[in-house]
């Protein structure tokens, strides 16, 4: 249990009682306990029936696996549901303990975006409405901003740097939005935050993270620093991000979700957890000292992909802040944080494939010393995250070779001798099969019953989601297609933990946030794996028997039909079809907050007098060309003399283009300054048999707006 | 080419190559302008006209260069001139005429203050303390804390896997070793159960 007296960070006193805190994780995972220890006998017990087989053995213990994780995850929605009802809102309500509070904040933070490879227009929008919302408070002064890069693509980070300087010109945030991009992005977003906290973090109190594509309302944010300043053991401030800006019908299923089922679950989550709370890496404040002082990330035994470096830093590094005794919250009431959802099933799983590595790795965590309970405890949840779909598919190969033994060798048609649930409860096998079923239904059900419920029956909720009609469609639409996509998603996990295992590491690459959808090609060519196995287990099952088919059906439809559900998801078109039904709304999409709304409208990082991302001009080539953008990017750049190899270099860029030269060699030359200076006279110097004619296709570009003008201010 | 008081009648003929030497001069100097997003076709032509004036009159001295090189020599150092001397700093490199582009820009020069475009002094006072506000800074004073990686402190079954995996990790031998071992472990389990 949670041991604050190992290193108090503060003389605060805990903001949970400690016996309160203890009674609380006792009740919670003893009741889970429980209910799995009485499903589990029930299972042996018609196992014992049916009399015992070997294979049974290791189905069991697959069984206590599986619905232990089952139990728990359905007790979160339970006690979430039970945590509402009764009122308990103390339960860090951030809310309430900012209630009343209007000084100015008495410390400055600094509000963090690390980016890696994103459309700048829009990382600068979202920063745009933050900074506007936290402007509408009146404590502009207390926050400054930082748009941390870690961009490898060269375009992007010229586009990057000209986005900033026209963000910073319309809302006149020199001095307030910084933009600072990192040569080498060693240990990726982690080692990202942290160059941020050697270089910057002794001037705040604390950072808020965000991601590239968070959103987070201005008032909430001066909420959450506030509260950072009046409780000084508090090191982490989480918040629930919810989904928007789905446009797919994969995206709208899952912000559906999370919107309507998501409440339960963080309420049931924070029941337990309190203090020690974890980090999901972004739209969550945290304080610096504490973090520069105990979260630099260890190095785990080995190489990757199960040691090395720590791809998943958030969980690990809430669990050595409350290792040190620093109390991590969940903000649950926090209404204006946002986020966005991979567009489709196939970047999910390319996402899913990353952040499963980062989970795996945590296995080492499990055996660290000095953490406590809820850490642990977070840590094995998000390990069984991934590692759940290959015991399920264990557990399913298990229970088909146990029909197909029975079928074949006719062992159901032997009598079976009286168990324990025979004698006390005077049931037979199959009224036994069928509770247990039901049980297990129920269980996987009740979290879904009880949100829709909720969602009904509360007038609030019922209005924000357009009524009950659309909450009972959305829900039901919901259940049919996660129940068809969750077999292909236990096939793809199981791949990539085999992957994992067989020591295949996964790179660092940028998330896809939009997309026309998924081509039935690499459909087909993704989802082969779980087609092919459903073809061939369906046929398997028929020979079993006809029943076991039927038992075995809604798995086997969601393997074979992987591609086909994957496509028909992926579409936009579909997701806007359904949007103008109020299908799968949210309360956001029907009602957009004003944060979202000026998000929508920020555009201050376009303007055609700063522009890289001209067709005729892009990135490195307006970095070259054009004289604004030129100006830009040499005054943000250190100062250097120019060498011969710089000078000979940059010879050959512009005689050979832009992509005549190595990567290595182009991202060189535009850290050098004289070289862009001397590009840029060049360029405008020579004539056309003197360079490239990339270059002077550029020189040309502006010229055309001479003779083809139609905008006042922007060559075309 | 003649100053701009000339009378069309004085203009002396050119050859065809001349031409179209000047005529890729002033493209050059016309979209270096456009570049700068000056867009009042009367300005932009006016400057061009100085400009090539200037050129021509240094072809004169130098006939050994292009017509572009020069009229855009001109142009560039026109530009650096005059907002060295707006900024009222020395150009002493290159750099330097970045520093003016970038002035130019922040001070909201696209917008706002054409009309005193490469004009001599005196000018506006928003204008030339626009121009000597504008800077870039990524980022603020350096206000540096320390962050220094704690090795994770692993209890006996954690260390001894560490250690295990770690050898495993030097020795491939020893990798293949194991592998070997648990594939034969499954198999025998398998056929145990399901045999």
């Amino acid at each position: 249990m949670d041991n604050y007296d190992l290193n108090p960070p503060d003389s605060g006193k805990p903001f949970f009682n400690g016996y309160r805190t203890a009674l609380r994780r006792t009740f919670f995972f003893g009741i889970v306990i429980l209910v799995n220890l009485a499903a589990s006998l029930w299972l042996a017990d018609l196992f014992w029936r049916m009399q015992w087989q070997k294979a049974h053995f290791p189905l069991l213990a697959v069984f206590v696996l599986l619905n232990g994780l089952l139990t728990l995850g359905s007790f979160h929605a339970i006690f979430g549901a039970f945590d509402i009802l009764m009122g308990r809102r103390r339960s860090v309500r951030i809310s309430g303990l900012a209630e009343g509070k209007t000084a100015p904040l008495e410390k400055r933070h600094a509000v963090v975006m690390p980016v890696y490879n994103e459309d700048s227009t829009k990382t600068c929008a979202r920063i745009e409405a933050i900074y506007r919302s936290i402007e509408a408070t009146g404590h502009l002064e207390s926050f400054d901003f930082f748009i941390l890069s870690d961009t490898r693509d060269l375009d992007l980070w010229v586009q990057e740097e000209t986005s900033w300087t026209n963000l910073c010109r319309r809302l006149g945030g020199f001095g307030r939005i910084y933009y600072r991009r990192r040569k080498t992005n060693e240990n990726r977003k982690a080692g990202n935050i942290g160059d941020f906290v050697r270089t910057w973090g002794g001037g705040y109190e604390a950072m808020l993270v965000l991601d590239a594509d968070s959103l987070m309302d201005g008032a909430d944010i001066v909420k959450m620093a506030r509260v950072m300043e009046a409780y000084p053991r508090l090191g982490i401030l989480q918040t629930p991000p919810k989904l928007i800006r789905g446009s797919s019908v994969f995206t709208r299923l899952q912000q559906f979700a999370m919107r309507l089922y998501g409440p339960l679950f963080i309420r049931g989550l924070n029941y337990w957890q309190l203090a020690g709370g974890s980090y999901w890496g972004h739209n969550a404040l945290i304080r610096l000292k504490p973090f520069s002082e105990f979260c630099e990330l260890p190095a785990l035994p080995g190489r990757e992909p199960f040691g090395g470096r720590i791809l998943s830093h958030d969980f690990v590094e809430a669990a050595l802040m409350v290792a040190e005794g620093w109390e991590v919250w969940l903000a649950w009431d926090i209404e204006g944080t946002y986020e966005e959802a991979p567009p489709t099933l196939v970047d999910h799983l390319i996402r899913d494939r990353r952040w499963m590595q980062g989970n795996l790795q945590h296995m080492w965590l499990i055996f660290a010393r000095k953490l406590p309970f809820p850490t642990r405890m977070h840590l094995f949840m998000g390990i069984m995250a991934y590692l759940g779909s290959p015991l399920w598919f264990v557990f399913l190969l298990l229970s088909t070779w146990i029909a197909f033994d029975r079928f074949s060798s006719g062992l159901s048609q032997l009598p079976s001798p009286a168990t324990y649930v025979e004698r006390w409860f005077d049931i037979n096998g199959t009224q036994q099969t069928i509770i247990l079923s039901l049980a297990i239904f129920a269980l996987l059900f009740l979290p879904k019953i009880l949100a829709v419920t909720f969602g009904i029956f509360s007038p609030t909720t019922r209005r924000s989601f357009g009524g009950i009609l659309p909450i009972l469609i959305g829900a039901m639409l919901e259940t049919i297609v996660s129940m068809l996509l969750a077999p292909c998603i236990m096939a793809a996990h199981t791949l990539m933990v085999l992957s994992i295992i067989l020591g295949r590491a996964v790179g660092w690459g940028n998330q896809n946030r939009e997309t026309d959808g998924t081509s039935w090609g690499d459909a087909l060519r993704f989802h082969a794996f779980p087609t092919i196995l459903g073809i061939l287990w369906t046929a398997i099952a028929l020979h079993i028997s006809h029943v076991f088919a039927a038992w075995m059906a809604p798995i086997l439809l969601g393997l074979i039909l992987s591609a086909p559900v994957s496509v028909w998801t992926s579409r936009s078109r579909y997701g806007k079809a359904l949007a103008r039904h109020k299908i799968l709304a949210t309360p956001e999409e029907i009602d957009p907050p004003a944060v979202i709304r000026l998000a929508d409208a920020a555009h201050a990082a376009v303007d055609p007098a700063l522009n890289a991302a001209h067709a005729a001009r892009l990135g490195v080539i307006a970095a070259v060309v054009d004289p604004y953008v030129n100006g830009v990017h040499v005054s943000l750049l250190e100062h250097s003399e120019m060498s011969d190899v710089a000078q000979s270099l940059a010879e050959r860029c512009l005689t050979l283009g832009p992509t005549g030269i190595s990567k290595n060699e182009l991202s060189e030359l535009l850290y050098l300054a004289p070289a862009m200076l001397m590009m840029h006279r060049a360029v405008w110097l020579r004539s056309v048999e003197g360079i490239n004619s990339v270059w002077t296709n550029a020189v040309e570009s502006y010229r055309r707006r001479l003779e083809h003008s139609s905008s006042p201010s922007e060559p075309a | 080419m003649g100053p701009s008081n000339h009378s069309l009648g004085s203009l002396s003929p050119l050859s065809e190559e001349e031409l179209s030497e000047w005529e890729e001069a002033y493209a050059a100097v016309e979209a270096y302008l456009q570049a700068l997003r000056l867009r009042n076709r009367l300005l932009v032509a006016e400057l061009v006209r100085g400009i090539l004036w200037r050129a021509s009159a240094r072809r004169a001295r130098e006939p050994e260069k292009p017509a572009r090189l020069l009229a855009m020599e001109e142009a560039l150092s026109e530009i650096a001139n005059w907002t060295q001397d707006v900024l009222d700093v020395p150009l002493e490199n290159r750099r330097l005429a970045a520093r003016g582009r970038l002035a130019l820009l922040l001070a909201g020069m696209p917008d706002k203050w054409q009309s005193v475009f490469l004009t001599p002094a005196p000018w506006p006072p928003a204008f030339v303390d626009a121009m000597r506000k504008s800077y870039l800074a990524a980022g603020p004073t350096f206000a540096a804390l320390t962050m220094v990686p704690k090795p994770l402190e692993l209890n006996a079954i954690g260390s001894g896997a560490a250690q295990w995996w770690e050898t495993m990790d030097r020795r491939p031998i020893v990798r293949l070793m194991f592998i070997g071992l648990l594939i034969l472990l499954g198999a025998t389990t398998v056929w145990y159960f399901f045999r």
